[in-house]
């Protein structure tokens, strides 16, 4: 286990090498330069130059890139350009409302995902298996930017139940940043659900017709046993694959969401960043969300070697 | 109806800015402004942004400003200066006792130290730097600042809100960027959290002008405890808050949203005219280089069907080829004879056959989708120009992509953007020879050197008759039309006065 813990951890690294080097590159050659976005509309030629030489972007990019590279890993992300503060600060400063957003997300899809998903395997063909699939294909289709502002206009607009946008103003308390997060997890849940569904079904009835279910059954177990006990708990490992994976994806895709609800999260803040230029900020955002995805697999990986010892990388 | 609710609101704010006054102003509240963005910096110096100015504007305060005629009027200075018999010597007399946030009283030195760091750091301040040879302080209370020539557009650059001329204390002058954010205006900062708001607190030591405001002039109440200002980027999103009534007041709405921000909580807001969409032209490399091209160009657009396609409505637009609309000094109709609500085509192609253009090669128009109605007075423009027998390549990029690609010649022939009416005629882009869109010609610095080198208003106005002529001559760039702004405001908010760039002193909440 320990071998194959460190064989993944190697991939790990070399992963994220790849990362920072793509990152770095896509980045550059993008058109667009944060100087001239600082500067505004009316900024001379010879003002974005000067700007430009201040925060050493007129190095060449083999220069840059190496000045980044011995900055990532003495631990220093750089300065954001536009906010004035080290990357890593930025970031932490964000991390919050991301953090309970996919939280509560992923709790809402796999609330809804996970007896769905058993119910119509276990009723198969029926109505409500029919039913599930069509609303999980419904949840699968629609934009997420779609479903949040539908949200919006019936909950925060009509019935005024929540804000519109926004993570609350100075002094906001705990419950009153987490009710602004009511809408957007809600809205990145059902559409994550939808995966859910359809992955734990399919699991489901892989397992439903097995021969240890069959015996189960023969030996007289109660139906409920039958699937929680023994169905459920084998179908668990693609299962857990995909909540893990929708993790992971959820933080991507609250890139949308929380730019449609105005939450200052990462997701927003990547949005922010790519649309000034602020280099050192979309490099240390899509590193750390990158990050977080080849973690999340990582801890998905050494799971299975838990739950299934036969398991080897 | 709508005629009916559009005259309503208009009127309505009218109304309250004008009669202001007569309701009973109390002190106390907090105001949620709902902006476009997070501003790229605090520091007004550093950019030209208009969120920059929007913000900045609470917390500092320049030595003159503009009162409601857009005429320059004192706000840090005591008086309009004192300026020698040639025009290259401005004396101003300096407000006294006047305290910035951490409590240091202004004085010539500070002034100084500011208006040097402007020269050095701002577009506009560098524009004057090459002219004012020098910047002194006579006493604590005066400064004079010394010309190479006379120079008019120097008290409206030192008033103007971005790039600004901003006043802050000697100390933090050196300073860039900017890090401590003390200015002499009416609301200090009290927490920035990007991306979430910018929170100004009242600041007790201010002291206002007297007598009653006047635009940006005169006094500035502090009636209101807190301005927050909030980032809502997503123009939809803005829209729901402000048919919810999230925030007191919602800016820059898109002006098709009228009716739905009609019948929600907050009361629609129109400033009417608020600027000017402009088609700027390249000068200096390809297809637009040949004047011949740039006037047929400007005879193969009809802006009236392009306002319309952008604004959905001739309640949000007017087609007008004068560069200023009424109500401003500037305006006047004589020479823009060739701006042709509906186009012509004819003339045209006439002008096409003559420049010998073949159609081989296409006009690139350079645009984005970060204002849509650039990008959909583009597409009618594309129609009307392959009418006239242009090959036309549209180049839609996104806003960052598109401030870059316009500052290279080689990438473009025509570029899209849109301006509020400033109230200096030369700080608009195509004024500068360096800008992009690289307008260099002897009749234009003939015509722009007697303008700026008049002083007295009414001579300025008649001056920039001449001005208007010459870009109607060599068009630099094409006047699309007068377009409105919308936003939205709170009904128990009173005291704001429409204005390109809001402001929220004076402002009062009556519920």
């Amino acid at each position: 286990m320990i071998r194959s813990a460190l064989n993944r951890i190697f991939g790990m690294l070399v992963v994220m090498a790849l990362v920072v080097t793509i990152v770095f590159v896509i980045v550059r050659v993008t058109p667009g330069d944060p100087a001239a976005v600082m500067l505004g509309p009316d900024a001379t030629a010879a003002d974005i130059a000067s700007l430009r030489q201040r925060l050493g972007l007129d190095a060449s990019i083999p220069q840059q890139f190496i000045s980044y590279v011995g900055g990532v890993l003495r631990g220093d992300f750089g300065q954001s350009i536009f906010l004035n503060m080290p990357v890593t600060t930025a970031l932490m400063q964000r991390a919050e409302p991301t953090f309970f957003l996919t939280i509560f997300a992923l709790l809402i899809a796999t609330l809804i995902a996970l007896p769905v998903g058993v119910l119509s395997a276990y009723w198969r063909g029926s109505a409500f298996d029919q039913a599930a699939t069509a609303l999980a294909m419904f949840a699968a289709s629609v934009p997420s930017f779609w479903l949040g502002l539908i949200f919006m206009q019936v909950f925060a607009v009509q019935l005024g139940w929540f804000d519109t946008s926004g993570y609350g103003g100075p002094g906001a308390s705990f419950g009153e940043r987490m009710h602004h997060l009511v809408l957007p997890a809600t809205t990145l849940g059902l559409i994550s659900s939808a995966l859910i569904t359809r992955f734990t079904r399919a699991s489901m009835l892989d397992v439903l017709n097995d021969d240890y279910v069959r015996t189960a059954r023969s030996k007289g177990m109660s139906e409920w046993r039958v699937v929680v006990k023994h169905a459920l708990k084998n179908a668990l490992i693609p299962i857990l694959t995909v909540i893990g994976l929708t993790a992971a994806l959820l933080i991507s895709g609250a890139i949308v969401t929380e730019t449609v609800f105005g939450l200052p999260g990462v997701g927003s803040l990547i949005v922010s960043a790519v649309l000034r230029r602020d280099y050192p900020l979309i490099q240390g955002a899509l590193l750390v969300v990158a990050g977080l995805y080849v973690l999340v697999n990582f801890i998905i990986d050494m799971l299975y070697l838990l739950v299934d010892p036969r398991v080897r990388y | 109806m709508r005629h009916f609710a559009l005259a309503l609101a208009t009127s309505l704010v009218a109304l309250c800015s004008a009669n202001g006054l007569a309701y009973a102003q109390t002190a106390g509240g907090i105001v949620d402004v709902a902006t476009i963005g997070e501003p790229p910096t605090l520091d007004p110096m550093a950019s030209t942004a208009d969120l920059v100015g929007i913000v900045s504007q609470h917390m500092f305060e320049t030595l003159y400003t503009f009162d409601a005629q857009w005429g320059t009027t004192p706000l840090l200075a005591a008086a309009m200066p004192e300026i020698s018999e040639d025009g290259t010597v401005y004396t101003i007399p300096l407000r006294t006792g006047i305290k910035f946030h951490d409590d240091s009283v202004m004085t010539s030195a500070d002034v100084v130290a500011s208006l040097e760091r402007w020269m050095k750091i701002a577009t506009r301040g560098k524009q004057a730097a090459e002219v004012i040879t020098d910047i002194a302080a006579t006493d604590d209370a005066t400064v004079t600042i010394t010309l190479s020539k006379p120079y008019a557009p120097l008290l409206p650059l030192l008033a103007f809100n971005n790039a600004a001329a901003i006043i802050i204390p000697a100390a933090n002058a050196s300073q860039d960027p900017l890090e401590s954010f003390i200015g002499t205006g009416p609301y200090k900062l009290e927490q920035r959290v990007p991306d979430q708001y910018i929170q100004l607190v009242r600041f007790d030591g201010y002291q206002s002008l007297e007598g009653e405001g006047n635009g940006y002039g005169g006094a500035r109440h502090q009636y209101l405890d807190e301005i927050r200002f909030v980032p809502v980027p997503d123009p939809n999103t803005r829209i729901g808050a402000a048919v919810a009534g999230q925030y007191d007041y919602v800016d820059q709405l898109p002006v098709e949203a009228f009716d739905q921000i009609s019948g929600g909580a907050t009361e629609p807001v129109v400033f009417a005219p608020f600027g000017w969409p402009v088609f700027m032209m390249n000068h200096s490399e390809g297809l637009a280089s040949d004047i011949r091209v740039r006037k047929a160009i400007q005879a193969a657009l009809a802006p009236e069907d392009m306002l319309f396609a952008a604004f959905g409505s001739d309640e949000f637009f007017t087609a007008e080829g004068a560069w200023y609309p009424e109500g401003y000094a500037w305006h006047s109709d004589v020479g823009t004879e060739a701006y042709k609500p509906m186009g012509d085509t004819e003339t045209a192609k006439a002008l096409l056959a003559e420049a010998g253009y073949d159609g081989s090669k296409p006009l690139r128009i350079l645009t984005s989708r970060q204002y849509e109605f650039h990008y959909k007075m583009a597409l009618v423009a594309q129609s009307y120009l392959e009418a006239a027998g242009f090959k036309v390549q549209m180049d839609v990029v996104e806003w960052a992509t598109l401030t870059t690609n316009r500052a290279d010649p080689a990438l473009w022939d025509v570029y899209i953007t849109h301006s509020p009416f400033l109230p200096e005629p030369s700080l608009m882009g195509i004024m500068s020879d360096t800008g992009p869109g690289w307008w260099v010609s002897d009749a234009k610095h003939k015509v722009l050197e007697a303008f700026n080198a008049e002083s007295d208003p009414a001579k300025r106005a008649e001056l920039f008759v001449e001005v208007q002529k010459v870009i109607y001559d060599e068009v630099p760039g094409y006047k699309v039309g007068n377009f409105n702004a919308l936003a939205a405001q709170n009904p128990a908010l009173d005291g704001v006065t429409p204005a390109p760039w809001p402001y929220f002193w004076n402002a009062y909440l009556t519920e």
